[in-house]
């Protein structure tokens, strides 16, 4: 095994920090996205009219915001420790799941 | 490729997932110069799965599932699409965006950087414990097939 020292600067780089910041945001974005569409009709159609299947329009949303929140969010330098960026994909998880089970289970 | 087969495909990339995603956390438990290479080429096999998984179960859910919903919908357990498919087809865009960010965190510096390496211990162990719950539920909703059809027969 190689030896090595551990860095203990407790925060990630910046396309890690930036693509798991735009994973919480996108993650919870994308639960709610469920309860709008769910809950209003014009936009399930919108959605529905744009590749015909509202789940599909969804899947390629949720994969573009993403992309490009992580894409800008890596660029800047963001002072997100790493405690809070794990806090931040964690509990973006839990709550989104939270949200779209809650919203179906009622 | 019969129909039957495209389904069949879809909870077996499922598990090859998460299969791959336990070796990720394996391999970060003890992330080292020496296994580093092979972390993140599982990580990126991981990905990959849980994209096949997704689109051969979104192709099967787009064209065939109505079928099979009108089916449950009528039958004893309807909840296997109201609250369990529902919640499914829903849960995997979240899990398939975790599993894309997965490879993205394991090409940071994780055998320097401790929060990074907790970072992946903590992204993979979710797409394991996401992938078991989707496996779970693809089960409920089969057997929702299977009970409205058993229904009919009595």
């Amino acid at each position: 095994m190689t030896t090595h020292q551990t860095d203990m600067t407790d925060i990630a780089s910046a396309k890690v920090t930036g693509y798991g910041l735009s994973y919480a945001i996108t993650s919870i974005l994308s639960a709610l996205l469920v309860v709008l569409k769910e809950s209003n009709e014009s936009i399930l159609q919108l959605m529905v009219s744009l590749t015909g299947h509202h789940w599909v329009t969804h899947g390629l949303l949720s994969v573009l915001l993403f992309v490009v929140l992580g894409a800008i969010l890596s660029r800047r330098n963001i002072g997100v420790s790493g405690n809070t960026l794990i806090a931040s994909v964690v509990g973006s998880t839990i709550v989104s799941g939270l949200i779209i089970a809650g919203f179906f289970i009622v | 490729m019969s129909k039957e087969m495209i389904l069949m495909l879809h909870p077996t990339f499922g598990v090859l997932a998460m299969i791959a995603a336990v070796w990720v956390f394996v391999e970060a438990l003890n992330a080292n110069d020496g296994n580093i290479f092979r972390l993140r080429q599982v990580s990126v096999l991981a990905a990959v799965l849980l994209w096949l998984a997704y689109i051969v179960g979104g192709y099967w859910y787009v064209v065939y599932y109505g079928g099979d919903k009108a089916l449950i919908k009528a039958g004893p357990w309807p909840f296997a699409h109201g609250f369990v498919m529902e919640t499914k087809e829903h849960l995997f865009l979240t899990l398939l965006l975790l599993g894309t960010f997965l490879p993205i965190a394991a090409y940071g510096d994780v055998v320097r950087k401790k929060v990074t390496r907790k970072l992946v211990l903590w992204t993979s162990a979710l797409v394991v414990l996401m992938g078991l719950a989707m496996e779970g539920a693809g089960a409920i909703v089969g057997m929702g097939v299977k009970v409205a059809l058993l229904t009919k027969l009595v």
